[in-house]
């Protein structure tokens, strides 16, 4: 039993597993509140990955960085936060909040139009060819932790660690603090929330910008971690997260959380132990089981419709 | 309640027009006015006059390779004209690598009566997707960079040349070197699905077989972004060779093998000839020398840095080799008819071409398949991003 390969492929699929939970988690939110599928999430989380980038150019770039890198990180990973925040609260006061009350599908087509128009956007702002963070030029990649089969890069302990953060507040946030508890009311039934005096428009307002920021931060870890980003990123990654948002239970916060992480160990462990070739048939084919075994997926519950 | 349902629909068509618009900036950017190319004026009979397009990945992910393949093109006019009194004009055709672009861009330039020739597609995949229609209007096309042997070998593509050897002959120059050379005794050869890659991968490694070193074969997609786990298989192998054609997904592939602490040397090639990829002490094959190294061509090196400033890949000068042979055949053409040559005449002057001393250090010639004679494959070491050393 190769210890070390199983520990390697457990940590890649954390690692990738982390940034599709945050992707899931905005999804979920969204979804949760307004039954609104937000397809431009991958883009919010796109232009977060680009926001990182151009703050640390605009810092210096990878070579010659003028702040110690630690300050650059953590300035990166705001811009990229705040970039996504505003972009997704954009979103919802241009594209979704007149069509609240207009049928599902409009909504829908819609956030596909949105999401369309951000990737031509960033295509004629940043062109077709893929940046690279270049991490490797300011972070020792060869550093980290290395105990017996546990080897991790510091990006990637970054990662981990910085999602089991964000997680853990955003989990706080819900279930301790008013806000929270305006946002499980507004999902639960909007408009007895909206008689009880919450400020419906402000609660979404805010489910976006959290969204938001989770997405952009899951972009910037993406840029450190797997060096490219590009125009076209937003879309596969929204996609997977949009499995993982799924496969966890739209709707549902822990589920989100648990849905990511699969997909990510899903991936790794099929590129590594069957072929990379085969790895995302595999990955949709776990999809598939999970929602034919348990359609409102592994931790929803199904609505209750009053008649 | 009327006035808001007008509202939005026009609201609604707009920001799909927009989206239309900016989706439609997606395909091929032509600059490069067609009717710039036109202004020639009917009186063609009296001087050569005419056009050449130039396709080839001026943006996308290989926009590093095709923008210095356009510089060379650039310059390769402005020379010829200059020399030979003639005024040759140059339509740029951006295709992204993208054989549907290339279609499309390709439908385009036959459209055009004044273009006599192309220069590229630059991508292998590219010029199956052209050929067809190259083939049907008689317009030769010369590729500075497509290296599928099948192109010509398969007799397909009447009209297509080469200024490059073809992968047959790359597969096991590569082969040899990593057998040899560098004495590895495991290698995993690992292709991007494209065919380019999928044609190089087989020939290299039926030639390592043969050598009697270890292959093990696996297959990425270009949308891949995360080679963590693939990394770990590699990891204890001599040799990780990738025929790849995007530089950047190699540089991530690279600094993630050193990231689990591997030895493996990687080994690329032409496709990784560019400063997207800059792993040190790594190896690529390139199809042409560098030609600052070579005597009879450095006041042509000169000349170009002084314009386009400097250039770093070996995927330049074929480009200028490709062009300059394909004017020559055109004003070949041009002479022989006496005014404005037919296409078909273009492509029987390409099949006479014979320069002495091409850039590229020695003499173009086109073999009975459009393939360049006595073309071979060098090998160069990286040593940081846009310098290399040659290796043979």
């Amino acid at each position: 039993m190769n210890w070390d390969f199983l520990v390697q492929q457990v940590v890649s699929g954390l690692t990738l597993g982390s940034m599709y939970a945050l992707i899931a988690l905005g999804y979920t939110m969204v979804y949760g509140i307004l039954k609104l599928l937000n397809f431009a999430h991958g883009e919010v989380y796109m232009m977060g990955a680009f926001a990182g980038l151009g703050v640390m150019t605009a810092l210096g770039g990878p070579d010659a960085p003028i702040v110690p890198v630690a300050l650059m990180v953590l300035v990166m990973f705001l811009a990229g936060m705040s970039a996504s925040a505003v972009l997704a609260m954009g979103l919802e006061r241009f594209a979704y909040r007149r069509l609240r009350n207009a049928p599902r599908i409009a909504p829908l087509i819609t956030a596909l139009g949105a999401s369309f128009f951000l990737q031509s956007t960033a295509l004629l702002l940043f062109g077709a060819r893929r940046r690279s963070y270049d991490s490797a030029e300011f972070i020792d990649l060869r550093g980290g932790i290395h105990w017996g089969p546990l080897n991790a890069s510091p990006t990637r302990l970054l990662t981990i660690s910085t999602t089991v953060t964000l997680m853990v507040l955003l989990t706080l946030l819900v279930s301790r603090t008013r806000l929270g508890k305006a946002m499980r009311a507004v999902s639960f039934d909007r408009e007895a929330a909206a008689m009880m005096g919450i400020d419906v428009d402000r609660v979404i307002v805010a489910t976006f910008a959290i969204g938001g920021i989770l997405a952009g931060a899951a972009g910037v870890m993406f840029g450190l971690v797997y060096f490219s980003v590009y125009h076209l990123m937003g879309f596969t990654a929204g996609l997977k997260g949009f499995t993982a948002a799924v496969v966890g239970g739209i709707g549902n916060i822990p589920g989100a959380m648990l849905g990511g992480l699969l997909i990510g160990l899903a991936e790794s462990f099929s590129a590594a132990y069957v072929s990379s070739t085969f790895m995302d048939l595999i990955v949709f084919s776990i999809l598939i089981v999970v929602m034919l075994a348990r359609p409102t997926g592994l931790l929803g519950r199904a609505d209750i419709k009053k008649v | 309640m009327k006035k808001h349902y007008l509202a939005a629909l026009l609201a609604l068509v707009l920001s799909l027009a927009i989206a239309a618009a900016g989706c439609g900036g997606d395909d091929e950017e032509s600059s490069g006015t067609t009717g710039g190319g036109t202004s020639s004026g009917p009186a063609q009979a009296a001087s050569c006059t005419g056009s050449i397009a130039a396709m080839g990945p001026y943006t996308g992910d290989a926009a590093s390779i095709g923008q210095e393949q356009l510089d060379f093109t650039k310059y390769a006019v402005e020379k010829f004209n200059e020399d030979n009194g003639t005024d040759f004009k140059l339509e740029e055709v951006d295709t992204q690598l993208d054989p549907a672009q290339a279609s499309t861009g390709a439908q385009r330039v036959v459209s055009n009566d004044d273009i006599l020739g192309v220069l590229g597609p630059a991508g292998s995949q590219e010029v199956d997707a052209v050929g067809p229609i190259f083939t049907r209007e008689n317009l030769a096309f010369i590729s500075p960079s497509a290296t599928d042997t099948k192109l010509t070998e398969s007799g397909k593509y009447p009209t297509f040349f080469r200024d490059v050897p073809n992968d047959a002959a790359q597969g096991p120059t590569d082969a040899e070197f990593i057998a040899d050379t560098l004495g590895a005794k495991t290698v995993w050869v690992i292709d991007d699905q494209s065919s380019y890659s999928t044609g190089l991968a087989e020939s290299t490694t039926t030639a390592l077989e043969d050598a009697g070193v270890t292959v093990k074969r696996e297959s990425i997609s270009q949308k891949t972004t995360d080679f963590s786990a693939l990394v770990s298989r590699v990891k204890d192998a001599d040799v990780a060779f990738l025929p790849w054609q995007l530089g950047s997904q190699a540089q991530t592939f690279g600094n993630q093998l050193a990231e689990q602490g591997s030895d493996a040397v990687i080994v690329g090639s032409d496709g990784l000839f560019t400063e997207d990829f800059s792993i040190k002490d790594s190896y690529v094959s390139s199809f042409a020398p560098d030609i600052k190294g070579i005597e009879s061509s450095q006041e042509l090196v000169q000349g170009y840095e002084a314009e386009f400033g400097k250039f770093s890949s070996t995927f330049g000068p074929p480009a200028y080799a490709a062009t300059n042979a394909l004017l020559t055949a055109i004003k070949q053409a041009c002479d022989d008819a006496g005014g404005s040559p037919a296409r078909e005449d273009i492509v029987d002057a390409m099949t006479n071409v014979d320069i002495e001393q091409s850039i590229l250090g020695g003499p173009l010639k086109f073999d009975e398949n459009g393939d360049p004679e006595g073309a071979k494959f060098y090998i160069f070491k990286v040593l940081g991003k846009g310098k290399y050393e040659l290796q043979s």
